[in-house]
């Protein structure tokens, strides 16, 4: 179980070691490499999940949940790996093909660990998954942060919301859902 | 000893559950001074504690958002080291793995039948509703006839026409909403409207609407039935009530609605509070009453703890002059078999001759599932987890042979049926078939390939459920375990439980339902036989001369155990909920439902403890 404070839940420093705060209140950045992984993790994750980049980060995003995943993916010995093709690839399509049917497991199951971070807000750990035959129901496995499950993306894909999280209105459950693009697309600006 | 001062208690109740709370707000707003002692801990200034618990389990069951903790390092808390344990779900998985039922260092309840007992409950303020669905049927004639109509079982001591006016005065109180046009079916009538309209309808409601005209169901018992699809009256806002919100759809009325819509206990405790004559002693168990040498109850022992897991820091015994048991129908017959002495040679409300029943007649609702992909979306995972269900199959000649049952219909996916969406979105992540929807071979999928499949299945899922009515059987118990104690050295609850033909006939008569009501849909069915060792499971004959495995669920539905009747001959309590034995000792809740009927109890509960709390209050204590 993690413990977790109130400060976590509202979406102030998760887990993320990507920023902290100094006593004069500005954000000290740390290595400028973790930044831009940062970014080529969301880019890359948009590829495997198939959820537009924007719908994963938002510009607006208070609550930033993909720095949970970016630092529970980058402990991992596969990520290095992983964020190599990434890092080579010609565009995030490409390196999501050579991530997910890679011969190596330690990267082919990290990809399916991540994408799975992202639907479920649970982090799978690849050993696990990568076991013959993989155990069900797996354990232990972890619920990365309280937001994460709130972010989930499966939920999206089936045109609903996390149980115990609606965003909606009374009465919404009598009509249609907005289409899926609606849910996952990238938002188009006006 | 106790060395608080209390003023003079008019009344002392034992849990702040629906039953407690509901009694304790009536006599607290008549001017009575009562005192509750409840086991768990305090009620919260808010829910958002038990919300955070809830959003980082990962096995969100009914019990995950509250406590005491499920888990220790991993595995399933030592039910011996808990001071005030209740059961989990998860104690009810498969012989010699993680959760096995008859493990006492796993499961708080020690189960010694040929089938475990499948319903678990909360010891904590509010109690175990506050994780009901908030389902607020009321019973219908016939069910209070048993005998008279069906030559089964018993009659209650009562019939609907006595507890009309209650159920009315119940839905007020806990806010029910519903419109009568919809629910004057098999007999039901009102003298009162419901306080708010109600639940719309879900997309999965009206695709299973469609299907009701031409719907047959042959060979148990329905074949003139008029199939349709009924709203479902729930303690849920269809309009802002009692200072709390409109129902926004957050698919979670189990384990917690995130923003009080649903009624649950809580509400009633804090009015309880706010008379300024009721008082809550939390962690504090009861463990013993005291009878005096007329036969009354004259106190009852208690133990304080300050934690959990921690160390006892008090014990006392306080007296008033009524005592309201409210402590679920598996504490309750606890507490008074544990209340043996010369005087209750056989426990308190249970006889002098060895002829009492306290504890015996254990009741449940067992809930078969049936599961399937419709042709066509349907968008379950939204709304109320349940806004509709079949209710003209819940009476008919066939309760002569089998039991009757009504069906949910689930709003959720598979999320019961399969844990979905997590089990499908594993399956075609990693290239595995635990859920059904990724066989032949399992495919192993990411991006948009991904998101189409996953959008394909999760939006056609749907599952069905039936509430099966059980027979009451003495031989169905409650005793007190000899060898397994809890964290206060108190002996845990022993249960020894078994299904009927009568009852096995009636999920068998389900099964048959749930096949034709997806067939007639062109739905596919994905409903899974139990495996062998799954213990909630039996075998029954299938059509074609071999048998099949059916599951059973628990409804949360604990019945039974210390009936109301007619007599002392062959009842606990009089229609009063009054011990035959003891003139000021009160047994309330679905205990003393003398058969289990079909609809949930909680309504019933509730109009039946407005009953008793009215009598209490002008005939008792003035």
């Amino acid at each position: 179980m993690i413990d977790f404070t109130r400060r976590k839940v509202l979406g102030v420093a998760g887990g993320t070691v990507v920023g902290e705060v100094s006593p004069t209140g500005t954000i000290e950045r740390a290595a400028a490499d973790d930044a831009s992984d940062l970014n080529l993790f969301v880019k890359i994750s948009a590829a495997l999940t198939g959820i537009g980049e924007k719908r994963l980060a938002p510009d607006v995003d208070p609550i930033q949940v993909k720095h949970d995943y970016f630092n529970q993916a980058k402990s991992d010995p596969g990520f290095e790996p992983l964020m190599q093709i990434a890092r080579a690839a010609p565009d995030a399509n490409s390196a999501a093909e050579k991530i997910m049917n890679n011969a190596d497991p330690q990267i082919k199951f990290l990809g399916r660990s991540i994408i799975l971070a992202w639907y479920l807000g649970v982090w799978y750990e690849p050993t696990v998954l990568a076991q013959v035959p993989a155990p069900f129901p797996v354990n232990p496995m972890k619920v990365v942060s309280p937001v994460a499950y709130t972010q989930g993306w499966v939920w999206r894909v089936a045109q609903a919301h996390p149980m115990g999280y609606s965003e909606q209105r009374f009465g919404y459950w009598s009509d249609e859902p907005l289409s899926l693009d609606d849910f996952i697309k990238n938002p188009v600006k006006p | 000893m106790c060395a608080d001062k209390v003023d003079p208690l008019d009344a002392i109740i034992v849990g702040s559950g629906v039953s407690g709370v509901l009694i304790a707000k009536a006599l607290g707003r008549a001017g009575k001074k009562v005192l509750i002692l409840e086991a768990g801990e305090k009620l919260p200034p808010d829910i958002n504690g038990y919300m955070n618990r809830f959003l980082t389990a990962t096995a969100k069951v009914p019990e995950s958002p509250y406590p005491p903790e499920i888990f220790t390092d991993s595995k399933l808390t030592d039910p011996a080291t808990v001071n005030a344990g209740r059961p989990t779900v998860l104690s009810l998985g498969h012989w010699y793995k993680f959760g096995d039922a008859r493990d006492p260092k796993q499961a708080y309840l020690i189960q010694k039948g040929t089938l475990p007992f499948a319903s678990t409950y909360e010891r904590i303020n509010g109690g175990s509703a506050r994780h009901w669905l908030g389902t607020s049927l009321r019973f219908i004639p016939a069910d209070f006839e048993m005998k008279s109509r069906y030559n089964r079982f018993t009659d209650w001591p009562i019939k609907y026409n006595d507890l009309e006016r209650w159920y009315g005065l119940a839905e007020k109180e806990i806010g029910v909403a519903a419109d009568v046009e919809d629910q004057n079916y098999l007999g039901i009538h009102f003298s009162s409207q419901y306080p708010m309209p109600k639940i719309p309808l879900s997309r999965v409601d009206m695709a299973v609407a469609k299907g009701m005209t031409t719907l047959k169901v042959p060979g148990i018992g329905l074949d003139s039935t008029e199939w349709k699809v009924s709203s479902t009256p729930a303690a849920r806002n269809s309009q802002p009530y009692q200072d709390r919100r409109v129902c926004a759809g957050n698919t979670n009325c189990i384990p917690i609605c995130p923003i009080q819509a649903k009624y649950d206990p809580s509400v009633t405790l804090a009015d309880a509070l706010r008379t300024g004559n009721v008082t809550v002693w939390n962690r504090s168990v009861a463990s013993q009453l005291v009878v005096d040498e007329a036969g009354r109850v004259s106190g009852v022992d208690f133990i304080e703890y300050a934690d959990d897991q921690g160390p006892i820091v008090r014990r006392g015994r306080i007296t008033a002059k009524v005592f309201i048991l409210a402590g679920n129908a598996i504490e309750t017959p606890r507490l008074l078999l544990m209340s043996k002495n010369e005087r209750t040679p056989n426990g308190v409300a249970n006889r002098r001759d060895g002829e009492g029943v306290v504890g015996k007649f254990l009741m449940d609702h067992p809930l078969y599932l049936g599961w399937a992909l419709m042709p066509q979306p349907v968008w379950g995972y939204r709304g109320p987890l349940s806004t509709a269900g079949i209710e003209v199959c819940r009476d008919g000649d066939f309760r002569r042979d089998r039991g009757a049952f009504r069906i949910e219909i689930g709003n959720e996916g598979w999320n019961f049926a399969t844990l979905d969406p997590d089990t499908t979105t594993l399956d075609l992540v990693n290239g595995l078939n635990h859920g059904g929807l990724n066989s032949d071979p399992p495919r192993a999928l990411f991006g948009a390939a991904l998101v189409k499949e996953l959008n394909d299945k999760l939006s056609r899922q749907f599952r069905i459920g039936f509430l099966v009515e059980q027979s009451p059987e003495a031989t169905n118990t409650v005793t007190l375990a000899e060898h397994a104690t809890d964290g206060l050295g108190l002996p845990r609850p022993q249960i020894d439980y078994n299904l009927s033909d009568y009852t096995k006939q009636g999920m068998a008569a389900a099964k048959t339902t749930a096949s034709a009501i997806f067939k007639n849909l062109g739905a596919t069915e994905f409903t899974q036989p139990a495996d062998k060792d799954d213990p909630c499971s039996f075998e029954w004959p299938s059509d074609q001369g071999q048998t099949t495995r059916i599951k059973y669920f628990g409804a949360g539905h604990i019945i039974g155990t210390h009936r109301m009747g007619t007599s002392a001959n062959d009842s606990v309590v009089d229609d009063m909920q009054r011990s035959w034995d003891h003139e000021n000792l009160y047994l309330v809740g679905s205990g003393t439902f003398p058969t289990s009927a079909t609809a949930n109890p909680t309504l019933t509960i509730a109009a039946l403890c407005l009953r008793t709390a009215d009598h209490i209050v002008r005939r008792v204590l003035n």
